[in-house]
C-alpha cells in the first residue's frame, strides 16, 4: 500500500488524482479487515545520496492513522513512534584510566548489535506513551534500546550501567543517536508528519523506519519502510576502490602525490 | 475492479482525502525544503567537502590552511611537515588512523617536489638511498603491522601520543641545547672546530663495509640499514617522514657531506612513505584520497613561500625556532596524557554486523 502513495505522489497532479479516485473507490468496497486501525506511512525519498556536498538531509516520515467504520472511539489519544534505525554494528566502549602517571585506555566494554544511528520521535514522552516492558520490545527511546554485551566482558555487574550510559551520551554527543518527544505533527486527527534530520556523519547503509501506533499503552499497528544511504559517484567510487581494490587505490594514491610534488616542482622552478 | 498499479492489497477506506492532502502536504513541503536545501548548499558547497574515507564532511579552507601553513614551515626549515600535520589532523577531528596514513601521502608529495629540484643539480647518492630503503621497506612493514595490531587493542593513540611526547621532547631539547650553544659560540666569536678527514667514531668500526662513490665514503651498511628502518617504521606508525631525525643522523653519524644529506634524505623518505602509503592502503584502508589531495596543494604552495623566508634567516635561529617548535607539539601531547581528560570513554567501532 505504501507503494500506492509513493507511486501516487511522484506522478503529474492530474494523473494522480484520478488514480487515487479509482483507488479510494475500489478500497471503500473492500471488506474491512480485522484489525481495527492501520497505519499508511511513507518516507519523503528513500535514498539518501551522499555526495562531495553533503552536509545533511532531512527526510520527512508522513502518513495516516487509517480507521475503518467499526473503530470504537475512545478518550485516550493516539500516540505514535518513529524510529530511523541503521545498519547494526558491534562497537568497543573504552574507559580511560590512570595508569603509571599517565590516562590511557583501560577497561573496555563490547556492545555486540546496537545500531549505528538511532532516532526516535514520540509524540509524548516515551514514559508516558506505554509502560516499560512494551518501550523496551519495540525499541521507543534510547534508554529503553537494549545493549547487548559480550559473555566474556571483564566490567563487574555494577560498572556496566556506566558504560551504557557514557555509550548513549557519546552518540546523542556525535548526533547519531537522538530522542525527540512532541515533533510529531498532527495535520488532522488522523494525518501526521515529522522530520528527521540526517546529519552530515550519517553513517551509511540500510535503514529501517519504524512507525508504531498506540493507544492506552497498547500497539495498535506498525508499519517499516526501509531508507538507503549510500555514497554516490566519485564518493562511492573511492570507497569502492579504497575497499576492493585496495592495491590499485594505493597506487593511485602515490602517483597522485608523485605528479602534485612534480609539477608544483616544475611551477616554482627557480634555477 | 481496478488494482493498484504497484500490485498492493488490503488499503483501507477513506484513502482518497488521505492521498490528496498527503500529495499536496508532501510536495509543498518538499518544495520549501529543496529551496532551502539548494539555498544551502550553495552556501556551503565551496567549503564544506565530504572525506569519503574519513566519512565526514571537513571545511576545505581549514585544510588548505593547515597545509599551508605546515607547507610554510616544512619549506622553511627544510623539513617534510608531518609531524606537525598528523597532529593538526587529529586535534582537528579527522580519526587518527586516517590522519596518520593520508599524512604519508602528503608527505610523498612534498617530498617529491624537493627530490626533482635536488636531482638536477646531482645532489642525491643513489646507492645510498638504496641501502637506507631496504632498511626502510622493512621498517614500515613494521610499523603498518603494529598500526593495525594497536589499532585493533584501541591504544593506538596511546602509542602515538607517547612516541610524539617522547620523540619531539628528546629531539626538541636536543636541537635546542645546539643551537643556543651556536648562538652563544657566534657571539663571544670563537671558530667552531673543522672536522678532520680521517676522523673515525664507532660506526666505522663495523662489519660489511661498501663504498659510496658520491658521499665520498666507505662505511658498514649495517648503520644505514638500521637507520633507514627507524625511519620507516616511525613513518608508518606515526604518520612522519623523519627528515628532522635523518638529517642529523646521516650528517653526524655517517659523516656524509651536508650537500648529498638532504637530497639523499628526501629520496629514502619519498620512497619510504610511497610504501607507508600502499601498506596503509592494503591494510588498514585508511588513505583517504580526497583529504591528501587538499592537503597537498596547500603544502605545496605554502612551502614554495616558507623556502624563500628561510633564505633570509640564520641557520642557527632556524634550529632554535624549528626546536621550540617541535618541543610545544611535544608538550602538546605531555599534556593530554598527563592531565585528567575531560570525557573519560570513548568508541570505536568494531565491525559491521551483517
Amino acid at each position: 500500500m505504501m507503494r500506492c502513495v509513493r507511486s501516487l505522489l511522484r506522478r503529474p497532479a492530474g494523473e494522480a488524482l484520478a488514480g487515487a479516485l479509482a483507488l479510494a473507490l475500489a478500497l471503500t468496497l473492500l471488506p474491512a479487515s480485522g484489525k481495527a486501525e492501520d497505519l499508511v506511512v511513507d518516507l519523503s525519498d528513500d535514498t539518501i545520496n551522499i555526495e562531495s556536498n553533503f552536509t545533511g538531509a532531512n527526510i520527512v516520515v508522513f502518513g495516516q492513522i487509517v480507521r475503518d467504520a467499526a473503530t470504537v472511539g475512545r478518550p485516550e489519544p493516539y500516540d505514535l513512534a518513529v524510529i530511523v534505525s541503521g545498519p547494526e554494528t558491534r562497537v568497543t566502549t573504552r574507559r580511560k584510566g590512570r595508569f603509571a602517571g599517565i590516562w590511557v585506555n583501560r577497561d573496555a566494554e563490547t556492545f555486540l548489535e546496537v545500531p549505528s544511528f538511532l532516532v526516535t520521535h514520540t509524540s509524548r514522552r516515551a514514559n508516558e506513551i506505554a509502560p516499560r516492558p512494551v518501550l523496551e520490545q519495540h525499541r521507543i527511546g534510547l534508554f529503553n534500546l537494549n545493549l547487548p554485551i559480550t559473555g566474556d566482558s571483564g566490567v563487574p555487574m555494577s560498572d556496566r550501567d556506566n558504560f551504557r550510559r557514557a555509550f548513549l551520551r557519546l552518540r546523542v554527543e556525535s548526533g547519531l543517536y537522538a530522542e525527540r518527544s512532541g515533533v510529531i505533527e498532527f495535520l488532522s486527527d488522523t494525518l501526521f508528519r515529522t522530520t528527521v534530520p540526517l546529519p552530515a556523519n550519517v553513517p551509511v547503509g540500510e535503514y529501517t523506519v519504524t512507525t508504531y501506533l498506540l493507544r492506552g499503552g497498547a500497539l495498535l499497528a506498525s508499519n517499516e519502510q526501509s531508507l538507503v544511504v549510500a555514497k554516490t559517484g566519485f564518493e562511492q567510487l573511492t570507497y569502492r576502490l579504497a575497499y576492493n581494490y585496495a592495491a590499485v587505490y594505493g597506487l593511485l594514491a602515490i602517483a597522485l602525490a608523485v605528479f602534485t610534488g612534480w609539477l608544483a616542482g616544475v611551477i616554482f622552478r627557480r634555477d | 475492479m481496478p488494482s493498484c498499479p504497484a500490485g498492493c492489497d488490503g488499503c483501507h477506506a477513506g484513502a482518497l482525502a488521505l492521498r490528496l492532502a498527503l500529495f499536496v502536504r508532501a510536495h509543498r513541503f518538499n518544495d520549501q525544503h529543496a529551496a532551502r536545501d539548494k539555498e544551502r548548499r550553495s552556501r556551503r558547497c565551496l567549503v564544506q567537502i565530504y572525506l569519503p574515507i574519513a566519512e565526514l564532511p571537513v571545511n576545505m579552507f581549514m585544510l588548505f590552511g593547515m597545509g599551508g601553513a605546515v607547507g610554510f614551515l616544512s619549506g622553511l626549515f627544510g623539513i617534510g611537515g608531518g609531524f606537525l600535520l598528523t597532529p593538526l589532523l587529529i586535534f582537528s577531528g579527522i580519526p587518527p588512523a586516517v590522519s596518520v596514513a593520508t599524512v604519508t601521502t602528503q608527505v610523498v608529495a612534498s617530498s617529491a617536489s624537493g627530490v626533482v629540484a635536488y636531482w638536477r643539480r646531482k645532489m642525491i647518492d643513489f646507492k645510498l638511498a638504496i641501502m637506507l630503503l631496504v632498511g626502510g621497506v622493512i621498517g614500515s612493514a613494521l610499523g603498518v603491522w603494529l598500526f593495525d595490531m594497536l589499532r585493533s587493542l584501541g591504544q593506538l593513540d596511546l602509542v602515538i601520543s607517547l612516541s610524539y611526547v617522547t620523540f619531539l621532547s628528546t629531539i626538541g631539547g636536543l636541537m635546542l641545547v645546539e643551537s643556543l650553544r651556536s648562538m652563544a659560540r657566534r657571539r663571544s666569536g670563537a671558530v667552531m672546530p673543522a672536522r678532520k678527514p680521517g676522523q673515525h667514531n664507532w660506526v666505522h668500526g663495523l662489519p660489511f663495509k661498501m663504498r659510496f662513490r658520491q658521499s665520498r665514503l666507505y662505511v658498514s651498511v649495517i648503520p644505514i640499514v638500521v637507520l633507514g628502518a627507524i625511519i620507516g617504521f616511525l613513518g608508518a606508525v606515526l604518520g612522519i617522514g623523519g627528515g628532522f631525525m635523518m638529517v642529523p643522523a646521516l650528517i653526524y653519524l655517517l659523516r656524509v657531506p651536508t650537500n648529498i644529506v638532504i637530497g639523499t634524505s628526501l629520496l629514502q623518505i619519498l620512497v619510504t612513505m610511497a610504501a607507508a602509503t600502499f601498506l596503509h592502503s592494503v591494510s588498514t584502508h585508511s588513505v583517504d584520497i580526497v583529504l591528501a589531495l587538499t592537503l597537498m596543494v596547500g603544502g605545496v604552495i605554502g612551502a614554495q613561500f616558507g623556502a624563500r623566508m628561510g633564505q633570509k634567516l640564520r641557520g642557527d635561529q632556524l634550529r632554535l625556532l624549528l626546536a621550540l617548535l617541535v618541543l610545544a607539539v611535544g608538550m602538546r601531547f605531555a599534556v593530554n596524557l598527563l592531565i585528567e581528560p575531560e570525557e573519560l570513554y570513548s568508541i570505536s567501532v568494531v565491525e559491521e554486523v551483517a
